[in-house]
């Protein structure tokens, strides 16, 4: 069986840098989802029994990047216009925050986890398919600790809202029991995002919500998706 | 409930050595490289100008990464005799490209991608992120869950449109891709050679079907090899370069193998991730070393990024489909590019030309910037 341990959200930066300086100074480097998606996972972790052997399954920004990203890619294309590119060095944090695997290798780095990882890319409704990971894996045994992780921006801007989302799941049991995840098939229109889908699921849950139908615009367009969860 | 065992009946490649699985398998058994001078790269001025380019779809088209995906899928498909809408969709897509178009800089979403190529298929349909691991773990991921009984068939694979100067300038600020200083640019890319300096970047795509055994049986399909054993890890280490003994990468080959119920007597070649950064084959070599103790010296290993450059999400497709020829036909090819092993790299490299040592059982590996690794044991049918 699969439970839900702890979830956490965070969407404030300044926050972070205030109340947790040590994880500040290990994701300062990072674009905004990915600093928010840790700084989610952080919280959540306090309730692992074993960090290092959690599965990991984090998904990648449907938004990647930021906007100091942005603004190179601009230098960048205006000398290739011109041919004259020459020697231009990217400044290494900026290469960082185009990798989509981000937040999964420093989760690892972090907290020393060299177990099952699967990073899902920024397409709509990977959130999904991330939740259905944990369940096949955890139902088969295959760890007892399984982590789910996402951070997005609604823009590569510097003032964009963003948030992070973690969520710890474990075959010991919690109050929350994660019962199925189901699918059929439906073409709807969607609004990428990999943070927000299971923000939603999360205030479901708040309001003791048994089944929950993923509002089409979180899916991946191409299901729609339900969440059956026992609350006792 | 008992696993299931799972083929590949459908391979579709483009990469620098052309646009089919034979024009790929024929250029490294003939011991050559696909990457050349790229002139748009030329053009812009920038200090790396070879690459593994893919020549069937032109660079100017804006849909270019669909069509270079689409086209290895086609041909899986075609292959396979399989239909989109009955199979799952475990691909990777890379990165978002950053290049420039017609009105000046132009962002294309690797997830807007990976959505548009996926309408056609059935679920699931998992994107894959996992650096240069991607397209490994495609494949591993979509074993695992016809092993388990979860879908029937599923096309795997990666796609990766990422030689522009953007990226290129990217990797030459982590000193992960060969500079130009006059080479032969066919030469660009050395794995485990004195004078390497780092990969050629490439773009490409690879595709596999794979289904249960019991469904390509009735359905009479061509079998190419059989999908074994899958493993995953984390270096845990440092985001730009592996540990120096290699051991996260080691820890992945030694999952897969114990997934297949395998000892290493049982493995006759390895086809290495071997992306000819300086760090990186040190990394994997050990990693090798370790893992076949004693047998490490007659253990056939050979690495295609020296004849395709490294095209990123599509790298581990492409070598597992490598792979499967080797498995098919028992022949290793050479490591292009390959003549003089760096002391630490040591390894029963082939090199010059194919060695024909009736391979069954090959461990293809792929180790991703940031330190997520994937390997998958495929073996002949």
């Amino acid at each position: 069986m699969v439970y839900l341990i702890a979830a956490a959200q965070e969407d404030d930066l300044a926050r972070i840098r205030e109340r947790k300086p040590e994880l500040w100074r290990l994701v300062r480097r990072y674009n905004k989802p990915v600093q928010l998606a840790l700084a989610a996972a952080d919280e959540v972790m306090r309730f692992s029994e074993d960090p290092s052997t959690a599965a990991v399954i984090s998904l990648a920004p449907c938004q990647p990047g930021s906007a100091d990203l942005y603004r190179w890619g601009n230098v960048v294309t205006s000398g290739m216009a011109s041919g004259r590119l020459g020697n231009l060095r990217m400044n290494p944090t900026q290469t960082l925050h185009a990798v989509d695997n981000l937040a999964m290798s420093a989760f690892a780095i972090m907290h020393g986890n060299h177990a099952y990882c699967l990073g899902l890319g920024g397409a709509a409704g990977q959130a999904w398919c991330g939740l259905e990971a944990v369940f096949e894996r955890l139902n088969a045994g295959l760890e007892e600790e399984a982590l789910l992780m996402a951070g997005d921006q609604d823009a590569a801007e510097d003032d964009a809202p963003a948030l992070g989302v973690a969520l710890l799941f474990s075959t010991r049991a919690a109050p929350v029991r994660l019962v199925s995840i189901s699918r059929s098939p439906a073409i709807v229109d969607v609004v990428p995002h990999a943070a927000k889908g299971l923000a939603a699921l999360l205030s479901s849950i708040d309001q003791g919500l048994m089944s929950y139908v993923v509002p089409p615009e979180h899916t991946d367009g191409f299901s729609n998706v339900a969440v059956t969860l026992e609350i006792s | 409930m008992s696993k299931r065992r799972v083929v590949i009946t459908g391979m579709g490649a483009l990469s620098a050595l052309g646009s089919t699985t034979r024009d790929l398998w024929h250029g490294l058994l003939a011991n050559r490289s696909g990457v050349r001078r790229v002139p748009r790269l030329v053009d812009s001025g920038i200090t790396v100008t070879s690459g593994g380019e893919v020549d069937a779809v032109s660079s100017a088209n804006v849909d270019r990464d669909h069509e270079i995906a689409n086209r290895a899928i086609d041909a899986a498909l075609a292959e396979s005799k399989r239909a989109a809408a009955e199979c799952g969709f475990i691909w990777s897509t890379g990165l978002d490209t950053f290049r420039l178009g017609t009105t000046g800089f132009v962002h294309r979403s690797a997830g807007r991608c990976f959505s548009n190529l996926a309408s056609r298929f059935a679920g699931p349909r998992r994107m894959i992120a996992a650096a240069c691991a991607s397209g490994t773990q495609a494949v591993g991921e979509a074993f695992r869950l016809i092993q388990n009984g979860q879908v029937e068939a599923c096309v795997a694979g990666g796609s990766s449109v990422m030689l522009t100067p953007f990226y290129l300038i990217g990797f030459a600020g982590l000193q992960a891709v060969a500079i130009d200083n006059g080479d032969d640019p066919s030469l660009a890319c050395r794995p485990f050679d004195k004078k390497r300096k780092g990969f050629a970047l490439a773009d490409g795509a690879g595709a596999t079907v794979l289904e249960s055994l019991e469904s390509a049986r009735e359905r009479g399909a061509t079998v190419f090899a059989e999908v074994i054993g899958f493993g995953v890890s984390q270096d845990a280490f440092d985001l730009n370069r592996p540990c120096d003994d290699g051991a996260g990468a080691e820890l992945c080959m030694r999952r897969a193998l114990a997934d297949a119920e395998l000892t290493i007597e049982q493995i006759d070649a390895v086809n290495a991730h071997a992306t000819a950064t300086y760090s990186g084959d040190l990394a994997e070599a050990a990693a090798i070393r370790k893992l076949f103790a004693n047998r490490w010296q007659e253990l056939p290993v050979s690495g295609s990024k020296g004849a395709i450059g490294h095209a990123m999400a599509a790298a581990g497709v492409l070598e597992a489909i490598v792979a499967a020829q080797t498995c098919a036909t028992g022949i290793v090819p050479p490591t292009v590019n390959l003549r003089h092993v760096d002391e630490g790299c040591e390894l029963d490299h082939v090199i010059g030309e194919p060695r024909d040592v009736n391979a069954e059982t090959v461990l293809s590996v792929s180790f991703g910037m940031g330190g997520q690794n994937a390997a998958v044991l495929l073996k002949r049918f």
